[in-house]
């Protein structure tokens, strides 16, 4: 489901959960673009266990990066105005999450609104939240 | 134990770090592609509209984590988190500029301890000096038992 307007925006709906890619290849990909590449604490499972890790990590702003891309294809046209995340716990690398967003508040006046977001393990645990406001282009 | 109101009124919003950037395209267009994005936008370095994506901001590290004077808190250090705020489009391959201050420190206390948090904020401005985007990094220290 996508949304054009403010609009089109309910309050408490839930943007369709999305997988992202947390591949070890994404990642890595990612870590090298960002300059966080070297220790293979992003590219390497065993270079991440070697380091006490569970095995290789997602960077955290890469999660960042999986909201932000979420937002961008529910709303085409609205603008992420600010997005903050908390690391909660790490992402691992070739393990299935599912990014979710509810929208929190509506401010018509502005034309903006308000997300809570989450990143969850296949577990079910909650690896990354936090808040984003998204601006859509002003009605009419 | 750390004072966090000694600590506010010594560093809180005193600039501490200003460093030069240039974001790449191509860099900015892979971390895009890499988190999912879909909007050309963010991932086709020849759209017109082509802007930096927010992890890319949000990776953009200041010279100095925390003031030269900050006291050393001791305990483990952990990134806590990431903000970024997108004021207006920031375009790779221009010259910005970023600075940085303490924006907030504060503590919280749980079961296992208390964890000091720092958030430092960078502020990015090009080089006529409008105010682009403005990030946050979040710092945790859990304190060690004894201090």
């Amino acid at each position: 489901m996508t949304v054009q307007t403010i609009s089109d925006v309910v309050f408490g709906d839930e943007i369709t959960p999305w997988q992202p890619d947390t591949s070890l290849e994404a990642s890595r990909s990612f870590a090298q673009a960002v300059g966080y590449s070297g220790s293979g604490r992003f590219e390497d499972h065993e270079k991440a266990r070697a380091q006490g890790l569970p095995g290789a990590l997602v960077p955290g702003i890469m999660g960042m990066g999986f909201l932000t891309s979420m937002i961008h294809r529910w709303a085409p046209r609205g603008k992420v105005k600010h997005i903050d995340t908390v690391f909660r716990a790490p992402v691992l690398a070739d393990h299935d999450h599912t990014v979710t967003a509810v929208v929190t508040d509506i401010d018509e006046e502005n034309d903006e609104v308000v997300l809570d977001l989450t990143i969850k393990n296949a577990q079910e645990e909650t690896r990354v939240f936090g808040t984003a406001t998204v601006r859509f282009p002003p009605a009419g | 134990m750390t004072d966090i109101d000694d600590l506010r009124s010594k560093f809180l919003d005193l600039e501490f770090d200003r460093t030069g950037f240039v974001i790449d395209a191509e860099q900015s267009a892979t971390v895009a592609k890499a988190s999912g994005e879909t909007r050309t936008e963010f991932i086709d370095p020849t759209d017109p509209d082509f802007e930096a994506c927010a992890p890319i901001l949000a990776s953009l590290a200041s010279g100095r984590r925390l003031p030269i004077d900050f006291p050393a808190l001791g305990g483990i250090s952990m990134d806590g988190g990431k903000a970024v705020a997108c004021i207006k489009p920031v375009r790779p391959g221009i010259k910005l500029t970023g600075k940085t201050h303490l924006h907030d420190i504060y503590a919280k206390s749980g079961r296992s301890g208390r964890m000091i948090f720092l958030v430092s904020r960078m502020q990015l401005y090009d080089d006529a000096g409008e105010h682009l985007a403005t990030t946050d990094s979040r710092q945790v220290i859990r304190e060690r038992p004894d201090q």
